[in-house]
């Protein structure tokens, strides 16, 4: 659905709650061991194309988790630290980024009706509706 | 969801509050993933001990440590008990040769204090990432969870067993509740393979193995089963620990099939999604080639630190490394480390491998690695590894240069204190 202003796509709700911020739009996946810097939040993964940026308060929209089985660890003990994405986009759920959505407990939206990489950029505000199940995007 | 009624019992506090917790925690979590009902799990294998990551909580209490990291609960709740048979995975320090490792006396007493809570609560101290090789074996359709991404692999395909990748939080509480979703994994008609990857060489080395499962993890999508077929004869335990060590850090899979090998892949019919392939890709000397370019370090060297067992060693590869080491010396410049599970290197020391290892100048280690450490002698500028994983893992953790070789020629390394040269 679009209007003049925003584009909304459908999904599943899986943690209620209603957040904004900036997209951090990784369409590779992230890896567990050596992926996320827990001290600063940063995407350390040799080579991957977030490698540098922050999760901080981002909106996260990631294709999946690779890698090791603590996967979700790394992205708890960064949220204990103060840092953790505001909301989480899901296009495809997996065990490991289901982990990791409990753990950060922010408002996570997944099994998207609609494939999201091809409409969100890095930067775009988005807003994630857990409860309804809404992706809300303005363009950057 | 649906929920029996000793769920309920439990989810009401009626079976204590740990119980509770844990269960609140797979519920949660059931719903994320959109499940609808739990399943009994029998086995959990758990990411035990003092962890560098449990250092995000600032408390000096290691309930309250254990509860918020483990258990996902700011109310401290103290880990007593476990719901099913419980063995612990890798812990940070080798209990016996921890001032090897450049463990302090305080960080081993720690860790021993967290093992001992693990131990009360009835995780048998095991330590090690091969569970499938000290006793932890599911059968077909057995429910299990499991700390360890490889360990996955290896048993959901080889004996048709069931559990997901779902993480530490996630298996402590299945641990303790003896339940987890029933979703993924655990549900055949998720089980059926998506990606075929076709074998144009013939991979018959451990290293050929581990590139293989390096090259088709680059090469697989997420939420995707690989098949692998043709060239396959060769796998065998050892390789194929190496192989999903491997495809377990370059993707994600929990299940792979090998066509005429694994249980559920007799033939392609057999273990083919009903919505057909995907995609089919071939794997070659080429992309072989191409994954060791990538893990490997190309300036020879001097190398100061090297690590084999990863995933932990078998006793076969223990006493291969103790044959190589017969009569010779390590570099009096370099350290090695030779990591395996406690229950094996008890044979080891039966056989005498520990001991002819010694003899040369390394050590026999257990219950722990480098990667699970974050540990390598100080001041290593080169250390070389026969495992794509720990390469893999840690170069982003380190300024040192990083080798990756087959074992023999990490051992050469080990004896001439320089790679390649």
């Amino acid at each position: 659905m679009k209007d003049m202003e925003s584009i909304v796509i459908r999904g599943r709700g899986a943690i209620p709650g209603i957040a904004s911020g900036p997209a951090m739009v990784c369409r590779e996946t992230i890896q567990g061991w050596s992926g996320i810097d827990e001290a600063t939040g940063k995407v350390i993964e040799k080579g991957h194309p977030a490698e540098g940026q922050t999760i901080r308060d981002v909106v996260l929209v990631l294709s999946g988790g690779k890698g090791s089985n603590g996967w979700s660890s790394h992205f708890h003990a960064a949220r204990i630290r103060g840092i953790s994405p505001c909301a989480l986009v899901l296009p495809k759920i997996d065990s490991r980024t289901g982990v990791a959505a409990v753990v950060c407990g922010v408002p996570t939206v997944v099994d998207l009706e609609e494939d999201p990489f091809k409409v969100i950029e890095n930067g775009d505000l988005v807003t994630v509706d857990g409860t309804s199940g809404t992706v809300t995007i303005r363009k950057a | 969801m649906h929920l029996s009624d000793e769920e309920l019992k439990t989810l009401d506090g009626q079976c204590g509050p740990l119980k509770q917790k844990a269960l609140e925690f797979i519920v949660k979590y059931a719903n994320v993933l959109g499940a609808e009902s739990l399943c009994r799990v029998s086995k959990a294998h758990l990411f035990c001990g003092a962890h560098h990551y449990l250092e995000a909580v600032r408390a000096k209490d290691m309930d309250e440590v254990m509860s918020e990291m483990w258990f996902c609960s700011p109310d401290k709740t103290p880990f007593d008990t476990v719901g099913c048979f419980s063995q612990s995975d890798c812990s940070p320090v080798d209990h016996l040769n921890w001032a090897r490792m450049g463990c302090s006396e305080d960080e081993f007493r720690k860790n021993e204090q967290y093992l001992d809570r693990c131990l009360k609560a009835g995780v048998h101290l095991v330590g090690s990432c091969v569970p499938y090789m000290t006793g932890f074996i599911p059968v077909r359709g057995e429910h299990y969870v499991t700390t360890e991404s490889h360990a996955v692999l290896m048993m959901n395909s080889l004996w048709g067993a069931c559990a997901n990748a779902d993480g530490i939080e996630a298996a402590f509480c299945s641990a303790v509740c003896a339940r987890t979703p029933l979703w993924g994994m655990h549900v055949p008609e998720s089980r059926k393979g998506t990606h075929l990857f076709s074998l144009t060489c013939k991979p018959e080395t451990v290293e050929d193995w581990d590139l293989l499962g390096y090259a088709v993890g680059l090469r697989l999508p997420p939420h995707s089963v690989p098949i692998l077929a043709g060239n396959v004869e060769g796998a065998d335990m050892v390789r194929l620990k190496s192989c999903f060590a491997a495809m377990a850090t370059t993707s994600g899979p929990e299940l792979c099939h090998i066509l005429g090998i694994t249980p559920e892949a007799p033939t392609l019919a057999a273990c083919l999604s009903p919505s057909g392939l995907e995609d089919r890709v071939e794997i070659g000397a080429r992309q072989l080639r191409e994954a060791r370019e990538i893990l490997c370090d190309q300036q020879a060297g001097e190398v100061d630190y090297v690590s084999l067992g990863c995933p932990h060693y078998s006793i076969d590869q223990i006493s291969e490394a103790a044959s190589f080491l017969e009569g010779r010396k390590i570099h009096p410049g370099t350290t090695l480390h030779v990591w395996t599970a406690l229950p094996i290197k008890a044979v080891a020391d039966r056989c005498g491998y520990t001991k002819t290892i010694e003899d040369a100048g390394g050590t026999l280690m257990v219950g722990s690695c480098p990667l699970v450490s974050e540990r390598w002698p100080a001041g290593t500028r080169a250390m070389a590894f026969d495992s794509a994983k720990q390469a893999h893992y840690i170069k982003p953790l380190t300024s040192a240069k990083v080798f990756f070789g087959n074992a023999s020629e990490c051992l050469e390394a080990a004896i001439s204190g320089n790679w390649g040269r």
